[in-house]
C-alpha cells in the first residue's frame, strides 16, 4: 500500500499562497518607504499629478461632448468602446507576457510544483498575479476617466457601478492572455518569448497602420470624413466584443437606465467568470506538457542567434580596437538575446518610423497653419530625443551594474576600466545613433527640409545621442547597483532615477535652445535662413550636450577606476 | 533490488526523457529503499538534474514510470509530493519574506501543527546556525545563507523522501558537517535521502549506495565496496568514477 498523503488537498492552500504574497508585498513596501522615502514621495506626487491631469482632461472632453444631445448620444459610447477595445488588446498581450514568464520561466513555479500543490493551485495563483500586474495601467488610465464621467453624470451610484464594470472587465483579457501564453508554450517550442514579442510588434504595426489609414480619409473637418470614420469604427461595436458590453452598460447608467446597466454588468461578469474558469482549467490540465515543451526548446535557438549577432557585431563595431570590439559585441549579443529589451526598442522606433513614413499626409492637413508646418521638424526632434532618453535610461544605464558579477573577469582584463566604459559608450552610441540619425534623415527627407536645417537637425540629434549615452554610462559607473541582475530594477534604482532626471534636463535644455533658434529664424525673422546668431545658438546647444556627456563620462570613469567590488 | 516493493521510497522503471532530439535520460531503472542515503553522481550534463526533476514531478518521462512511496508521480502527484522535499541546485526563496516567514509558510503548506513546527524550527535553527539572520529579508542573504534556509525548509516537515541537488554548495565546513549528520539521522529514522553531487568525498563518506549516470545511461549502482569490486582494484571513489565514466565513453 502506498503511504497516505498528508491531509492537505482539501486545505485552502491558495489562500496561504496569497497571504504569503501579500506579506511579501507589505515587506517590500515598508522597505521601500524606509530606504527611499524621497523616491516614494516623488512617485506618489507624480502619480497624483498624472491622475489629476487625466481627470481634468477627460472632464473637459466629456463636458464638450455633452454640450449637444446628438454628440453625447453618438460620441460618448464610442469613446468608451474605443478605450475598452484598446485596453482589451493591450491587456491581453500584457497578461500573455506576464503569465508566460511567471508560469514557464520563473523559479517560483518550479518550487510550487514540487510542493504539495496541484497545478490548478499554481496556475490560479499565477493568473491572479498577472491580473494584478497587467491591469494597473487600466487603473491609472481608467479611474480618472470614470471619475470624470461620474462627476458629470452627478449620480453617486455611478462610482460603485463603474468600479464594478472595471473589475468585471479585467479578467477577460487576463484569461485570453493566459490561454495565449499556454498555447505559445505548448505548441511553439523555441524562443517563445521572442515570438510573442514579434507577434506583439507585428500586431501593433498593423494596428497603427490601420489607425493612421482611418485618420487619413481626407479633410478632417468635413461631415463625410466623420461619417467614414464612424463607419470604419463600427466593428468595435459588435455585440460579441466585451468592450461593447462595458461601453453599453456605462451608457445605460449615464442615461439612468440602471436595469439595463446591471444586465450588461451581469453579461460581462458571467463571461469573465466563464473565461477565467475555462482558461485556468485548460492550462492547469495540460500544464506539464507545456512545461516539458518549453524545457525542450532551450538552447538550440541561442546558438543560431549567437551566429547572427556575431555577424552583426562584426559589422557594427568594425571601427573599434579589438578589445573594445569584443566588449561591445558581448553587449550586443546580450541585448539581442533578451526579447524584452530589443522588442521595446523595436516598438518605440517602429512607431516612430511609421509616423515618419506617413508624415506627408499629416503635413497636408497642417499646411493651412504655417506655424505648425514649420514646427513639425522640431517636434520630430523632440520625439526622437525623448525616445533616446527612454532607451538610454532603461537599457544603457544598467549595462555597468550588470557587469557586477563579472567584474572578476572584466576588471582583470589587461586594459583600464575607463576603456571598458568607452566600450560601453561605443556600443550605446552605435545602436542609438544608427536609429536616431536614420529617423531624423527620413523625417528631413519627407518634409523636404532645406539642407542647412537638415544638417543642423542631424548634428543636434547626434549631440543629444552622445550626451544621453554619456550620462547613462557615466552615471551608471558612478551610481551602480552591482547586487541586482534585473534590468528593470536597476533602471528604477536611485542611480537610474538620477540618470532619468539628468537626461530629461539635458533634453529640455538642448531642445529649448534649438526651439528658440528655429522660432527666431523661421517665425520671428520669417526667411528661414539661419543667421550667425541662430547658428551660434545651435552650436552652443551641441557643445553643451557633448560637454555634459563628457563630464558624466569623466566623473563615472574616475569612480569606476577606484571602485572595489 | 528491494525484496518488498513497499520498502521502496523511489522507483524509476524504464524512465526516458528526451528534449527534442536529445535523449537526456535513457530507460533508467533504479530503486531506492527506505532508510537509504543514495548518492547520484555523474559528469556535467549527464542527466542527474533531469532525473531529479522526474522524481519530484517537474518533468514527465516520455516513457516509463516514476513512483515515490508507492505513488505514481504523474497520475497521483499530490500524494507523492506530500512525501517529498526537494532542494534544487539554485535555492529558491521569496525575496521579500524573512527567513522565519518563509519557514512558517512552508510549515503551514505541509500542515504542521504549531507546537511541532516550533520544536522543529528551534532544532533546525540551532543545528544549521540560522538564528542570526532568520528575521532579515531573504533578498539580503548570501548563497550559503539561502542554502541553509532551504535545507531547513526541506527538513521542517520531516519528509519521507528528501531529494537534493548539490546540497553542500556555498556551505561552510561546520555546516557541511552538520548537514551530513542531519542526513544520516534522517535515514536512520527510516527516511530516504537522494543526493546528487559532484563532491565525491562526501558521497564516499555518507552514502549507503552510489549510482553513476553518464550521457543519460546509468552505468553502475551499488555500495562503495561493490563499485570497487567492479573497478577490480582498491580505489577511491574519485578514481572509480573516472575509470567507469572513461570506460563508458570508450
Amino acid at each position: 500500500m502506498p503511504d497516505d498523503p498528508v491531509k492537505i488537498s482539501s486545505r485552502p492552500l491558495l489562500g496561504l499562497l496569497l497571504r504569503a504574497k501579500t506579506r511579501a508585498l507589505w515587506n517590500r513596501s515598508r522597505q521601500a518607504v524606509n530606504d527611499a522615502p524621497l523616491r516614494i514621495s516623488t512617485a506618489v506626487v507624480l502619480i497624483a499629478t498624472i491622475w489629476m491631469g487625466l481627470y481634468f482632461l477627460f472632464h473637459a472632453i466629456f463636458a464638450q461632448l455633452q454640450r449637444t444631445p446628438l454628440e453625447a448620444t453618438v460620441a460618448i459610447p464610442l469613446v468608451f468602446n474605443f478605450f475598452f477595445i484598446v485596453m482589451l488588446t493591450l491587456l491581453t498581450f500584457s497578461n500573455a507576457l506576464i503569465a508566460y514568464s511567471a508560469l514557464f520561466e520563473k523559479d517560483e513555479s518550479a518550487y510550487l510544483l514540487t510542493a504539495p500543490l496541484t497545478p490548478l493551485d499554481v496556475v490560479t495563483l499565477k493568473y491572479l498575479e498577472s491580473l494584478v500586474l497587467a491591469s494597473w495601467s487600466l487603473v491609472v488610465l481608467g479611474i480618472p476617466m470614470m471619475l470624470a464621467m461620474a462627476e458629470l453624470a452627478d449620480q453617486r451610484i455611478f462610482y460603485v457601478l463603474f468600479l464594478a464594470f472595471f473589475l468585471a472587465f479585467i479578467p477577460i483579457p487576463g484569461a485570453l492572455g493566459l490561454l495565449i501564453a499556454w498555447v505559445a508554450a505548448r505548441f511553439v517550442p523555441r524562443g517563445v518569448a521572442r515570438d510573442l514579442a514579434i507577434a506583439l510588434g507585428v500586431f501593433l504595426t498593423v494596428f497603427v497602420l490601420w489607425g493612421m489609414r482611418t485618420l487619413q480619409l481626407g479633410d478632417s473637418a468635413t461631415e463625410q470624413w466623420l461619417m467614414s470614420f464612424y463607419a470604419r469604427m463600427s466593428f468595435i461595436e459588435s455585440a460579441f466584443l466585451p468592450n461593447n458590453w462595458v461601453a453599453t452598460g456605462i451608457d445605460h447608467a449615464i442615461h439612468n437606465n440602471f436595469a439595463e446597466a446591471l444586465l450588461y454588468l451581469g453579461v460581462t461578469l458571467a463571461n469573465a467568470f466563464f473565461l477565467s474558469w475555462l482558461a485556468v482549467h485548460v492550462v492547469s490540465r495540460y500544464f506539464h506538457k507545456a512545461l516539458d515543451r518549453v524545457s525542450a526548446g532551450r538552447g538550440a535557438d541561442q546558438y543560431q542567434a549567437g551566429r547572427a549577432s556575431g555577424g552583426a557585431a562584426g559589422l557594427l563595431f568594425v571601427y573599434l580596437p579589438l578589445r573594445l570590439r569584443l566588449i561591445a559585441a558581448k553587449d550586443l549579443r546580450t541585448f539581442l538575446r533578451d526579447p524584452l529589451q530589443w522588442s521595446q526598442l523595436a516598438i518605440l522606433f517602429g512607431l516612430l518610423f511609421l509616423y515618419l513614413t506617413n508624415m506627408p499626409t499629416l503635413r497636408q492637413q497642417f499646411d493651412a497653419l504655417l506655424v505648425w508646418a514649420e514646427i513639425i521638424p522640431f517636434l520630430n526632434l523632440c520625439a526622437i530625443s525623448l525616445i533616446l532618453a527612454t532607451f538610454t535610461c532603461r537599457f544603457v544605464y544598467p549595462l555597468i551594474s550588470l557587469e557586477g558579477h563579472n567584474l572578476w573577469l572584466i576588471g582583470l582584463l589587461p586594459m583600464s576600466r575607463t576603456r571598458i566604459l568607452r566600450a560601453k559608450l561605443a556600443f550605446a552610441m552605435t545602436v542609438t545613433l544608427t536609429g536616431a540619425i536614420t529617423a531624423m534623415a527620413l523625417a528631413a527627407f519627407k518634409l523636404q527640409l532645406d539642407w542647412v536645417w537638415t544638417i543642423i537637425h542631424l548634428v543636434v540629434v547626434g549631440a543629444i545621442c552622445f550626451g544621453l549615452c554619456g550620462f547613462a554610462v557615466g552615471i551608471g559607473a558612478r551610481l551602480p547597483l552591482f547586487e541586482e541582475q534585473k534590468v528593470a530594477r536597476i533602471a528604477n534604482s536611485l542611480g537610474g532615477t538620477t540618470n532619468l532626471l539628468a537626461s530629461l534636463a539635458l533634453v529640455a535644455v538642448v531642445l529649448t535652445a534649438i526651439g528658440f533658434a528655429i522660432w527666431r529664424s523661421k517665425i520671428q525673422r520669417g526667411d528661414g535662413v539661419p543667421d550667425t546668431v541662430t547658428l551660434a545658438i545651435c552650436a552652443a546647444a551641441v557643445w553643451f550636450s557633448t560637454e555634459a556627456g563628457l563630464c558624466a563620462m569623466r566623473m563615472g570613469a574616475k569612480h569606476f577606476e577606484q571602485i572595489e567590488v | 533490488m528491494a525484496d518488498n516493493p513497499q520498502d521502496l521510497a523511489i522507483a524509476l522503471s524504464g524512465a526516458r526523457k528526451c528534449f527534442g532530439t536529445t535523449v537526456a535520460v535513457r530507460e533508467l531503472s533504479l530503486e531506492i529503499r527506505r532508510g537509504e542515503l543514495f548518492a547520484f553522481l555523474g559528469p556535467n550534463g549527464a542527466g542527474k538534474t533531469t532525473t531529479i526533476k522526474m522524481i519530484v514531478g517537474l518533468l514527465r518521462p516520455n516513457a516509463g514510470e516514476v513512483h515515490v512511496c508507492g505513488h505514481n508521480i504523474a497520475s497521483n502527484g499530490l500524494a507523492a509530493k506530500a512525501q517529498i522535499a526537494y532542494v534544487p541546485d539554485q535555492p529558491f526563496l521569496y525575496e521579500r519574506l524573512t527567513g522565519r516567514e518563509f519557514l512558517r509558510f512552508v510549515a503551514e503548506m505541509y500542515n504542521i501543527p504549531a507546537e511541532q513546527r516550533d520544536q522543529r524550527l528551534a532544532l533546525l535553527i540551532r543545528r544549521l546556525d540560522i538564528g542570526e539572520f532568520l528575521d532579515q529579508l531573504t533578498v539580503s542573504y548570501s548563497h550559503g545563507m539561502k542554502q541553509k534556509i532551504v535545507l531547513a525548509a526541506s527538513l521542517l516537515h520531516d519528509p519521507t523522501v528528501l531529494v537534493i541537488d548539490e546540497p553542500m554548495v556555498g556551505l561552510d565546513p561546520r555546516t557541511i558537517r552538520e548537514v551530513k549528520s542531519l542526513f544520516i539521522e534522517h535515514t536512520r529514522s527510516g527516511k530516504t535521502v537522494f543526493m546528487s553531487t559532484h563532491t565525491l568525498d562526501i558521497a564516499e563518506a555518507v552514502a549507503d549506495r552510489i549510482g553513476i549516470i553518464h550521457r543519460g545511461d546509468l552505468i553502475t549502482v551499488g555500495t562503495l565496496e561493490e563499485l570497487r569490486a567492479r573497478a577490480k582494484r582498491e580505489r577511491t571513489l574519485e578514481e572509480i568514477f573516472l575509470q567507469l565514466t572513461e570506460e563508458s565513453d570508450a
